[in-house]
């Protein structure tokens, strides 16, 4: 809340209770109002596990910056609130072990908190998902930063463990964490809650790629228990519900992601391909934070205005045109993804992706095209090639070196680090491609957003446009998750010898941040629902003239 | 108060907390006006890029670009909206001037039509921003000295009656490109020094990063209505 100022208090009312409601069910809601802290605190398990030069140096790194937003945090805490169980972290101290004891901690305190209300996420949650787009994406991320902050920690025997536990119970992972028999199974509810996430990975490891569909369905579908988790605390999603009430603001919240990267990568002095797998940074690079301030401003404007258009209206007009709008709203809300046709492989190039975008928008009728995006996901095709080529040419280059004798121990340490820098490098080029293609999204529909408005007098129903858009978010979803998928894909192959510590962080950095585009973009595509609102009441105030 | 929900990412600097130095210690948000095809988008790609554009297309809504500047020492990151020219963009466009800590109006003065067109651009950029919002007007095209329509003297009077900043440049060769862009955040910055210009102020265009904690009593105090409104 620190970041909105003290100038909006009535508007904030209601976003406060939102975060209080979150607060109550996953305990790091508290401490993280916006979830912002996980993207850079993330990379910085990453590169614990990836980098033993930083190891010094991140604990140190780590305390000193949410060691400071930790204690402001706290006082804040403890001014405010008085529920017994809802203990601030502890103070980290210098040590890595005390640092991992923390993480630990919040993780079984969320585990503990939230665990309880995820037994009937079989419900269809995909209607409400699209409706708290912002807030679920930040409860993702707690959850994944949560799980890879562990990924580093548990023993081998603890991660054997989780495997019998995953072998045993398939993908049914709800089964395995609520029931009480899988719960004694593992030590505590915290090693059960990562026993989930380390599971997901080391099996994404070892049987390579056709599990990896699974990993994306569990992240999607962590993504749907939190819903559920939300759902409890704001049953109907009444407050959470409606741009008027969750106008924190996406792009903020994006923005100080993006700075606590920087201030990451400041302080590292690091070199340049650190730099380029920060997403938030990238993001922002690609003019993606920008647009979507540009459009939250049109969003809310519009806003302002169907309120007062309403305002004016009385008796049958406000109940017919409250009746049109809402038809518009609905058509945003019908966004759902057909997980069968999510399998299907559109080619891999994304020449699919670029044709069915380029009908839809010219369905839209507006002089927009997909150029923009088309470029993005050649990159992306372009920098998937290429790590493919890395991976047909890495055996050739490895099959000489096996007759080197005593020096093999040496030579396979080199071929290591070609490879771990192989790894990372497809890594960075996923984040860069998911970051890329998720700003230029967020531009296109900034685009669609600006010349809805001008256009005065429309040829397409706002109503025809809101179908379509939401087509378009689907596509641009589908084509996220395909992305993640070939670049999961190369990862695996290529490090099919690699650590677990390294390769495992590097595969959830990338599902997580396609979880987040995804969820940038849906969050993008409703602040158009007030934009078509007022080019409806536009449209209708035109035929009344006539 | 100015209306709730609008512009919340580039005021309210102290408000936003950060614990450590940036790469930059300010983000100034500029805005770029004027008619349609005074080269906008060229200044701003020649600020950014150090290149010329020849065949810009036209700009629809809003396009940006960032650098990051240094004036006294300071590192300061230029986020620039980039407006559409066009009349019919012109409600659009109104709505990104809000929170402006430093407007380019830009003319072009082989056009005098354009010249004559910037007292209403003037008004919308007084109107729509604060008033501390710097304004640089800005004569491009002086490469073209030949088909001059507009004299430096007249544009140089305009500017002072009007309090504004004034620079002819060009785009093309890139002559006073970046004094442009540096004139307008030196004159931000030294009302930032100087105190006039008061970055807790809403919509004052500035985020500061300072180097170490502050603020903690704006953390804290909107929290209490939290528990009011929470349960």
């Amino acid at each position: 809340m620190e970041n909105t100022g003290t100038t909006e208090v009535s508007d904030h009312k209601e976003i406060r209770q939102e975060d209080r409601s979150i607060s109550d069910e996953t305990d790091t809601g508290r401490d993280q109002p916006h979830g912002v802290e996980l993207t850079p605190r993330s990379d910085m398990a990453k590169q614990d596990a990836n980098s033993d030069k930083t190891v010094v140096s991140e604990p140190e790194l780590t305390e000193s910056t949410s060691g400071d937003s930790a204690g402001e945090r706290r006082e804040a805490v403890s001014m405010t609130r008085k529920r017994p169980e809802s203990k601030a972290p502890t103070q980290p101290v210098g040590t890595e072990q005390q640092l991992l004891g923390e993480a630990e901690k919040e993780s079984s305190s969320q585990a503990a908190g939230s665990w309880g209300y995820w037994g009937n996420w079989g419900k269809s949650l995909l209607s409400t998902a699209t409706a708290t787009v912002a807030s679920v994406g930040h409860g993702i991320s707690q959850a994944i930063e949560k799980a890879e902050t562990s990924l580093g920690i548990p023993s081998p025997t603890e991660v054997s463990a989780e495997v019998k536990l995953f072998d045993g119970k398939g993908a049914e992972f709800d089964e395995a964490e609520s029931s009480p028999k899988a719960q004694s199974e593992s030590s505590s509810p915290t090693s059960g809650a990562f026993g989930m996430f380390s599971t997901i990975t080391s099996a994404v490891q070892s049987t390579g790629i056709t599990v990896l569909s699974g990993g994306l369905d569990a992240l999607e579908f962590i993504g749907k228990k939190t819903m559920d988790v939300l759902a409890e605390g704001d049953p109907g999603f009444k407050k959470t519900k409606g741009l008027m009430n969750r106008n924190t603001t996406l792009s903020q919240a994006l923005r100080e992601a993006k700075e606590r990267e920087e201030l990451l990568v400041a302080d590292q002095v690091s070199e340049d391909t650190e730099k380029k797998a920060h997403y938030g940074m990238l993001f922002d690079e690609f003019q993606g934070l920008s647009h979507l301030e540009a459009l939250e401003i049109l969003s809310n404007e519009s806003e302002g205005k169907v309120k007062s258009v309403l305002h004016a209206l009385s008796g049958q007009d406000v109940e017919n045109l409250k009746e049109e709008l809402e038809a518009i709203k609905e058509a945003f809300s019908l966004v759902e993804f057909d997980e069968e046709e999510e399998e299907e492989d559109n080619g891999g190039d994304g020449s699919e992706f670029v044709k069915e975008l380029c009908e839809l928008l010219s369905e839209l009728n507006i002089a927009t095209t997909s150029d923009k995006l088309s470029k993005a996901r050649k990159n992306a095709h372009d920098r998937i090639t290429e790590a493919s080529n890395v991976l047909s040419a890495q055996p050739e280059e490895s099959e000489p070196e096996k007759g080197q004798g005593p020096r093999d121990e040496a030579k396979s340490g080199d071929l290591n680090k070609v490879q771990k820098y192989s790894v990372e490098n497809i890594h960075t080029s996923a984040i860069q491609s998911l970051a890329e293609l998720t700003a230029r999204s967020i531009e296109q529909f900034h685009k669609v957003a600006e010349l809805i408005l001008h256009s005065q007098d429309p040829d397409v129903e706002a109503l025809d446009r809101a179908k379509t858009l939401s087509k378009v978010t689907v596509v641009l979803c589908k084509e996220v998750a395909s992305l993640s998928k070939q670049f999961t894909s190369c990862l695996t192959a290529l490090g099919a010898t690699e650590k677990v510590e390294v390769l495992n962080p590097l595969i959830t950095g990338v599902f997580l941040e396609a979880s987040n585009s995804a969820t940038y973009i849906q969050d993008a595509f409703q602040l158009l629902v007030p934009v078509l609102q007022v080019s409806q009441i536009q449209s209708r105030s035109n035929t009344t003239t006539r | 108060m100015l209306s709730p929900g609008c512009f919340k990412m580039l005021h309210g600097p102290s408000a936003r907390m950060a614990t450590a130095p940036y790469n930059y210690s300010y983000i100034f948000k500029y805005i770029i006006i004027g008619d349609m095809g005074v080269g906008k988008s060229c200044l701003l790609h020649q600020f950014t890029e150090k290149k010329f554009m020849a065949d810009c297309p036209h700009t629809i809504g809003v396009e940006f670009g960032t650098r990051i500047i240094e004036v006294s020492g300071q590192k300061i990151k230029l986020q620039i909206w980039d407006t559409a020219g066009q009349e019919r963009f012109r409600a659009v466009t109104r709505s990104y001037y809000r929170g402006a800590a430093g407007a380019l109006m830009v003319y072009d003065i082989t056009r005098r039509s354009t010249y004559n067109h910037l007292s209403s651009w003037l008004t919308d950029a007084r109107n729509l921003t604060n008033p501390n919002t710097v304004i640089i007007l800005i004569g491009n095209k002086a490469d073209l000295e030949a088909q001059r329509d507009v004299t430096y003297e007249e544009a140089k009077q305009f500017a002072e009656e009007n309090g504004l900043l004034f620079l002819e440049a060009s785009a093309k060769t890139g002559e006073n490109v970046e004094d442009a862009f540096l004139e307008a955040a030196k004159k931000i910055y030294q009302n930032i020094q100087d105190g006039s210009l008061d970055l807790n102020a809403a919509e004052s265009g500035v985020q500061h990063k300072p180097s170490a904690p502050q603020g903690g009593r704006l953390t804290s105090e909107p929290q209490p209505q939290r528990d009011g409104c929470g349960c």
